[in-house]
């Protein structure tokens, strides 16, 4: 029984809130409220280079082999500064998905695209 | 985060839960009450039993008497408890006096008072309330003045839980008229049969039994006196973070609950089992989340107090909340399910479930005990959240207000 977070979650945590402090302002989420594609490529491009994107895929697709409750730490900090994004429909909805039940082929063709942000997914 | 047991800790549960099995009568229900000589004997023979195996207190240190196993242990032997009922003579010495003993006392008062307690050779008495000083701890009016190396106690305590013969009072006494009140208070140990002491049962509705307590110059030696005069209140508030870190409550809710849906399955109404009853469907559901989060609540604090020894507010008020509102809530939506046999007791051979609900019901009337819900809330405002206290006289200025506006 232990209900802290670990070192490397803490630092997941921190790094989080600092990065949506900085680049998630409420300007930023009301903006995108009016916008079409309803949220920032560009910031979509920096959570990427974080790695946000393979928090929970194996290294072979390109991810860092993190557990969901690495994910819920992140969620937790996403969900603080109201971040607009398809992070949800991409990696969690449509990848867990494909992680679990696609094809090799599937796998190794959509998930390191995934990770590298170079693919957004929707769940209808 | 790791919401998972030892092999260790799931090993300490199955010998207490088989324990429990062996020990406890066939058919048994943990409402019965009152307690009967016969029960009491039992129930004090039980404990000396578990006592002997450790089993009462195996977080405790193992110079007295525990087995050092830390408070995850302690949370699951207290599940256990709960699950199964469990209503030791002692309770309030192994739950709050004892582990407060341990925290606030001197060396000698620990290896004096704490293992036969962890042998569950004793009963201890909270002697807390006082006619004038109940939600209000801080209010307390019994004296102790000081007399040469004695003190001498004079005051009376009220609503004093325990229908066992104590042989410790853990009692709070006024030594200095301070301000603020709270501190002038100190805490002392001393022996229930000390001359000048006074236990006058009062027997309460649902069959519990709290006592009246006086002190008429009752003669202790500083000996008894807990780390510093004057400091008591603050033991008495870390004595309360034990009761609200107990794993206990949730647990018991959860086989009660367990019970009942058993119950809605067999049980028909207008030739169709109640589980059927979408009303019902929907209030199962809604008390097994409840029961969830309460125990997840419970569980968290046990874990910090395990960490930190000291809880921030949020932590151990919640578990006290849930305790105080599913508490309540929970025997409520049992009995609309039951309807009009919800009311009948134990007894009556149209009884369900052996009446334990109507207890279970009127039982919820005490659990302003240690605290009414409002007095929760106004905690967890103002410690949990940081929000200005609210005036200790708002209730009279509400008053003036009502007689103006006339």
């Amino acid at each position: 029984m232990d209900f802290s977070l670990s070192e490397e979650q803490e630092m997941l945590k921190t790094m989080a809130r600092d990065f949506l402090e900085k680049e998630c302002p409420e300007s930023l989420v009301r903006e995108m409220e009016r916008d079409d594609k309803g949220y920032s490529p560009e910031l979509w491009r920096k959570i990427a280079d974080l790695g946000w994107l393979g928090l929970i895929y194996p290294e072979k697709y390109g991810g860092t082999g993190g557990n969901i409750l690495d994910l819920v730490v992140l969620y937790e900090e996403m969900g603080r500064a109201m971040l607009p994004s398809p992070h949800l429909s991409t990696v969690v909805l449509c990848g867990l998905a494909i992680l679990t039940a696609g094809s090799d082929e599937q796998k190794a063709d959509l998930l390191p695209k995934i990770v590298d942000g170079d693919l957004i997914l929707h769940w209808p | 985060m790791d919401f998972t047991f030892t092999q260790e800790q799931l090993q300490l549960r199955k010998e207490i839960h088989d324990f429990y099995m062996n020990e406890l009568p066939e058919v048994f229900s943990g409402y019965v009450t009152p307690l009967s000589e016969e029960l009491q004997s039992f129930w004090m023979g039980l404990q000396k039993k578990a006592g002997e195996r450790g089993y009462l207190t195996p977080g405790w240190p193992k110079e007295y008497g525990g087995l050092g196993l830390g408070s995850i242990a302690q949370g699951i032997v207290n599940e256990e408890e709960g699950t199964w009922h469990i209503r030791w003579p002692n309770a309030i010495g192994l739950r709050l006096a004892g582990p407060a003993t341990l925290l606030f006392g001197s060396e000698e008062q620990k290896s004096k008072f704490i293992p036969p307690m962890a042998r569950g050779e004793v009963v201890w008495f909270e002697c807390f309330t006082e006619p004038d000083a109940g939600s209000d701890e801080s209010n307390i009016q019994t004296r102790a003045v000081k007399d040469g190396d004695d003190y001498i106690l004079n005051g009376q305590k009220i609503y004093i839980t325990g229908a066992y013969k104590p042989d410790f009072l853990y009692t709070l006494a006024r030594t200095a008229d301070s301000t603020p009140k709270h501190r002038g208070l100190s805490l002392f140990i001393f022996p229930a049969d000390t001359p000048g002491v006074t236990i006058r049962p009062l027997p309460c509705m649902g069959g519990y039994t709290a006592n009246e307590i006086f002190f008429d110059n009752v003669r202790v030696s500083k000996e008894c006196l807990v780390g510093e005069e004057n400091r008591g209140f603050y033991y008495a508030m870390g004595t309360f973070e034990y009761e609200r870190s107990n794993t206990a409550g949730a647990a018991a809710a959860k086989r009660e609950l367990q019970e009942f849906v058993q119950f809605c399955k067999v049980e028909k109404r207008n030739g169709k089992p109640l589980i059927e009853d979408p009303q019902v469907r929907r209030a199962l559901a809604k008390m097994a989340v409840e029961v969830e989060v309460w125990r997840l609540a419970a569980w968290r604090t046990a874990w910090r107090f395990g960490e930190r020894e000291r809880l921030g507010p949020l932590d151990y008020d919640l578990t006290g909340f849930f305790t105080k509102r599913f508490g309540t809530s929970h025997p409520k939506l049992m009995m609309d399910i039951l309807g009009l046999y919800g009311q009948l007791r134990q007894g009556s051979k149209w009884a369900k479930l052996a009446g334990c609900i109507e207890r279970k019901w009127q039982g919820a009337r005490s659990l302003h005990a240690a605290g009414t819900i409002e007095i929760y809330k106004i905690v967890l405002a103002g410690r949990g959240l940081g929000l200005p206290r609210v005036p200790v006289k708002l209730n009279t200025l509400i008053m003036q207000a009502l007689e103006e506006s006339k």
